[in-house]
């Protein structure tokens, strides 16, 4: 069996195993396991490799931001923040007609800003917003579709958890990622309130308006959401501001691990002192945090092990190197890689989606040569570029029936809301998202030119 | 029908307790390395008028960050909160979806197995006490003749390999432990998870 055969049967094996439940690190590392072994041809040669494999990939400086801004992320649910945002929002938008359903959209993306993970922001703001539209007399199907899809403004908008995970596969810099990402995230915000002013325009009685609120109060409330501003203006600007100018490039203040805690702390010391983020409090966040981490450092290792089998066998080398050599477009070679997110992700999570792709996806990436409606773009601009149409493709898969987690996290807080309301509510939001794909394949520059102006 | 369900539901509260109490050691040595890096960027910031970071920070995050993670094992496989694909198994009935789930729960042993074995052996080249005969009666192999350590701070490596192999441990017997509990929710046709 040559390498290819192998890591297609394995590949196929695996998937099979998906299917069935396994669990997908598990899967991952299993296959990866065996896999090796009959590559190298001896049961040691993998087990010799578990002996540091472990420690060293949950002891590695770049996935420890991971942990992090997960507790970040809890400390953010449990701190009074969704709330001030959504108050702020609602006074501003809430006089339009679906203002309420915008101003959700405006609070998940500010809540995102602090928060790196979808469910959570899904979960927390759904919590905040959802009593409220319904209060209002907003439409079930519009009131849960704006929050499942508001949600993955968690993840599109930096921090994002995803994005580090991409980064370290691809071996690219985690803070151009997170610049990169900061335009089509508030471009997927204004896209998803666009999206509830044409729902509303057809459908009048779906979002109706509510008073005008006085500017007075409407800039008190909006005073209230300067933890959110300071935090994030902390974190980015830590990260990602040059605060040296007499030295070349970018000498930031800290790393993005570092960061990460900087803004842990600082979201903890709000926390406390606003009085949301009691012991009792900080002991939830904690177990919360430590079930996302293990999952996510189990299938990070598990997929470790599963990459390194791919490695041996050189097959998403080959299969790279056959495929520019056949001159396909780079566009359809492109189409065919979203698209198989977009399928991917109706059954499977963003982040095992990322893990078991971009090992085999990323080459094929870097072979081609890319050059849109006159934009030629180098190998480091293309690999953030394909990183940020990655994540927004596989958020998608958050909020597609028949598994869009989102979906799920938003109907089981109204339960007397039938999940097919909420699915068809979902529908012009995931078309939103995909115009959005479109404009940022046509363009790459609307992702490309902020990491340009910075570095 | 099911194998000694009470028994199982009181080993099953140990182990609760165990992983919960587990993950808050892991969530405060986190919150801890948090504090400790933000003391360090502000030292490094004001370098200026005296004050330094804190050497050694960068391997103080690697090794804090690695054990919370370890430690957080446990909790996460109790609850079962590795994610899968249930899509094709809601499918079937009830039953079969509580034995695919106990397919899982024995793959997932089988890797806390593998990684506890393999961080003892770990430990055991970086370990450098032991006579001989008591070494390779654990299956330590031979001795080190230098002990590894961090870079900055010379912390001899075997501690937080120590530590990491209980934790895995832990780890190996909470997974075994809900292989017994998946067998009991197959025998009795449904899942249980509260």
């Amino acid at each position: 069996m040559t390498g290819l055969e192998l890591a297609i049967a394995a590949f196929a094996l695996m998937l099979v195993a998906i299917f069935f439940r396994v669990p997908i690190g598990v899967a991952m590392g299993v296959t990866g396991f065996i896999g090796t072994w009959i590559v190298l041809g001896r049961s040691n040669a993998p087990l010799s490799l578990m002996k540091s494999l472990t420690y060293e990939t949950f002891s590695s400086y770049s996935l420890s931001i991971v942990p992090l801004f997960l507790l970040m992320g809890q400390f953010a649910t449990k701190s009074g923040m969704s709330a001030a945002l959504f108050k702020a929002a609602s006074d501003w938008l809430g006089h339009r007609r679906g203002g309420v359903a915008m101003a959700a959209v405006g609070a998940c993306a500010g809540f995102g800003a602090v928060c790196g993970s979808s469910l959570a922001t899904a979960s927390t703001m759904g919590q905040v917003a959802l009593p409220e539209m319904r209060k209002r007399g907003y439409a079930d199907s519009l009131s849960t579709g704006v929050l499942a899809a508001g949600g993955t403004l968690g993840i599109l908008i930096p921090p994002s958890i995803i994005l580090v995970i991409y980064a370290i596969l691809a071996e690219q810099n985690i803070v151009k990622m997170f610049i990169a990402a900061l335009v089509p995230g508030i471009l997927a915000a204004l896209g998803y309130m666009l999206t509830v002013a044409v729902y509303c325009w057809f459908k009048p009685e779906a979002g109706p308006a509510l008073e005008r609120v006085p500017m007075g109060a409407r800039i008190r409330d909006l005073g209230r959401i300067w933890p959110v501003v300071v935090i994030f203006g902390l974190v980015m600007g830590g990260i990602a501001a040059d605060w040296n100018w007499a030295q070349d490039g970018v000498q930031a203040l800290f790393t993005p691990t570092e960061g990460a805690a900087v803004g842990a702390v600082a979201t903890g010391i709000y926390g406390v002192f606003s009085g949301g983020l009691t012991w009792r409090g900080f002991l939830d966040s904690v177990l919360s945090a430590a079930s996302s981490t293990a999952m996510i450092f189990f299938i990070v290792l598990g997929a470790h092990m599963f990459n390194s089998f791919l490695a041996f066998t050189q097959a998403p080398q080959d299969l790279a190197d056959w495929i520019s050599g056949q001159g396909f477009a780079p566009l359809l070679v492109l189409a065919i890689m979203l698209v198989t997110y977009l399928i991917f992700g109706c059954v499977m999570d963003s982040l095992s989606m990322i893990l078991l792709t971009i090992p085999i996806f990323f080459p094929i990436v870097q072979a081609l040569d890319w050059t849109i409606l006159g934009y030629a773009m180098d190998q480091e601009q293309a690999a953030i570029w394909f990183g940020i149409l990655a994540l927004i493709v596989v958020e998608v898969g958050l909020i597609t029936p028949p598994v869009g987690i989102n979906l799920f996290i938003i109907n089981s807080m109204a339960r007397d809301i039938p999940i097919a309301r909420t699915y068809a509510g979902v529908a012009p939001f995931v078309a939103s998202d995909l115009l959005r794909v479109v404009l940022l394949v046509a363009f790459p520059g609307i992702t490309l030119w902020l990491v340009g102006v910075l570095f | 029908m099911s194998v000694a369900p009470e028994m199982e539901r009181a080993v099953g509260g140990v182990i609760e307790k165990c992983a919960r109490w587990l993950a808050y050691g892991g969530g405060i040595v986190l919150a801890g390395v948090a504090v400790m890096v933000v003391l360090s960027v502000i030292g490094r910031a004001l370098d200026g008028v005296g004050l330094s970071p804190i050497r050694g920070d960068y391997e103080l995050v690697q090794t804090g960050v690695a054990l919370a993670v370890f430690a957080f094992l446990p909790w996460c496989q109790y609850n079962r909160g590795h994610v899968s694909v249930d899509i094709l198994i809601t499918q079937f009935p009830s039953r079969g979806q509580a034995f695919f789930g106990l397919i899982g729960d024995a793959l997932i042993t089988l890797a806390a197995f593998v990684i506890a074995w393999r961080i003892w052996i770990g430990f055991g080249e970086k370990f450098p006490f032991g006579s001989d005969g008591l070494r390779a009666a654990l299956d330590m192999g031979s001795r080190p003749f230098f002990p590894e350590t961090t870079y900055e701070l010379a912390i001899p490596m075997w501690i937080p390999y120590g530590l990491a192999f209980l934790f895995s441990a832990l780890f190996f017997l909470t997974a075994l432990y809900t292989i017994w509990r998946a067998l009991n929710w197959t025998l009795q046709g449904r899942e249980n998870l509260v």
